[in-house]
């Protein structure tokens, strides 16, 4: 039999089975009472499992969208909690909130990471934002719960970022929202993993505790949540080396949001005229 | 055997089912069916559509004719229609649609045709009981219910296929 006819053929033997079965199907149901609740109850069933599935089809197709919208959400409610915060200082006079006075001077724009190399030493970062964009040279790139990366450089369109997953990488973090603050860097093999240095010996700490930025910098704001203790051991015999498990895989990112100090231009000069005369002290 | 002595015997043997129905119960736990047997035992010349029709107006007659529930037997026997074919496939070969001949007992042995017998009335029970106990009857009950009936149906089958292909012995 021809290719073609015997296709013909099954499909012809499919409907007509199809079709008698639905027949004998609505004759039962019309002449059993019992039989016609039975049918009803199990065409629900089918058709609850075909919706689901359905649903559950629609819902990972639109996890893009969803996952841009909840960026947007995420980026609104950022600059709601800079707002807030800066409000909350000014009411409170030039003395309130030392330690975390930096949150009001960040601006935020949100992206999504265009490339990331991971399998390297030195990672890199590439974000679907530039200048156009507002984005400068020197801000962070933070997620809810991480420091990503810095902005390196800045093109029209796209930005090129040093990762957190790079050795020469460090944040300033500290232990809890007031425990003693140490440089966080990347430890050079998981994804999830960082190791916080030079804490002093007398420092307690345990393991679950969460460590957060310090905010002792002009690119990161302070308290992002970066991860949680779990070890430590001690580096040269005078520091503890904390063992990190960071709460943001570095391996699965997507969406993330550049912040940019505003008042960074002002704080480097201070900064490198401190330098200056630390130098001229020196000699 | 001819195909007009087939169905005047087939036709015997519906109307047999029908008393069966109607002057037969002995317990709910027996389900006594001819059907499967019927449906299967169509000439293998006949193609699938043609004994899938065939079963739909069998069971159709036995349920118009029987005081049971309209369409009851005819859903269970469709599928048997549609799976004669790849049950003679299945249980006996490719020779038989090679040669286009008609199984028997004879040719092919007790043991294939019960084999045949057993999974067509196996299939046609397990839809009648789920259809007729409507989701009301405890497992337990439609499980007993198939486990005496199949047996006592694979012997009456055993009967009538003997009796349908009788004409291939004799000749």
């Amino acid at each position: 039999m021809p290719r073609k006819s015997r296709t013909i053929t099954i499909i012809l033997t499919a409907a007509i089975f199809i079709l008698l079965e639905v027949a004998a199907l609505s004759m039962i149901v019309r002449g059993g009472e019992l039989q016609g609740i039975w049918v009803s109850r199990l065409s629900h069933r089918v058709m609850g499992a075909l919706w689901g599935s359905s649903e559950s089809v629609r819902d990972y197709f639109s996890l893009k969208s969803q996952n841009e919208s909840l960026a947007q959400e995420n980026y609104r409610l950022s600059l709601q909690v800079a707002r807030m915060q800066n409000a909350i200082e000014n009411a409170g006079g030039p003395d309130a909130g030392v330690g975390d006075g930096f949150a009001g001077d960040f601006r935020y724009i949100p992206g999504a990471i265009v490339k990331m190399s991971k399998n390297k030493q030195h990672n890199y970062i590439i974000i679907n934002k530039g200048y156009e964009d507002g984005v400068r040279p020197q801000s962070g790139i933070i997620t809810s719960c991480g420091a990503i990366g810095i902005v390196e450089a800045v093109e029209r369109n796209y930005s090129y970022g040093i990762a957190f997953m790079n050795t020469s990488f460090n944040v300033s973090a500290r232990i809890g929202s007031e425990g003693v603050v140490g440089p966080l860097s990347w430890d050079g093999r998981s994804t999830n993993k960082a190791i916080l240095r030079e804490i002093p010996l007398q420092t307690r700490f345990a393991q679950g505790d969460t460590v957060f930025t310090s905010g002792y910098s002009t690119i990161f704001p302070p308290d992002i949540p970066l991860g949680t203790v779990t070890g430590s051991g001690i580096q040269d015999g005078t520091m503890y080396e904390i063992y990190v498990t960071l709460l943001e895989d570095h391996a699965a990112l997507r969406y993330i949001t550049i912040v940019d100090h505003t008042g960074r231009d002002e704080i480097i000069p201070l900064e490198q005229m401190e330098d200056k005369k630390e130098g001229e002290n020196e000699e | 055997m001819k195909s007009s002595r087939f169905f005047a015997i087939y036709l015997c043997f519906v109307l047999l089912q029908v008393l069966l129905c109607n002057y037969l119960n002995l317990t709910y736990y027996l389900t006594l069916s001819l059907l499967p047997v019927l449906v299967l035992l169509i000439p293998v010349r006949y193609s699938t559509i043609t004994a899938i029709i065939i079963a739909a107006v069998t069971g159709f007659l036995v349920d118009f004719l029987g005081d049971g529930v309209l369409g009851l037997n005819m859903l269970a026997l469709i599928p048997i229609g549609l799976l004669r074919n790849g049950l003679l496939n299945l249980v006996f070969g490719q020779e038989v649609f090679a040669h286009k001949e008609d199984v028997t007992i004879q040719k092919y042995g007790l043991l294939k045709f019960s084999t045949y017998i057993v999974i067509a009335q196996a299939l046609f029970l397990i839809i009648y009981i789920a259809a007729d106990g409507a989701g009301t009857r405890p497992f337990w009950f439609n499980a007993l219910r198939f486990a005496i009936s199949l047996p006592a149906g694979t012997l009456l089958s055993l009967f009538v296929a003997d009796t349908l292909t009788k004409d291939y012995r004799d000749r």
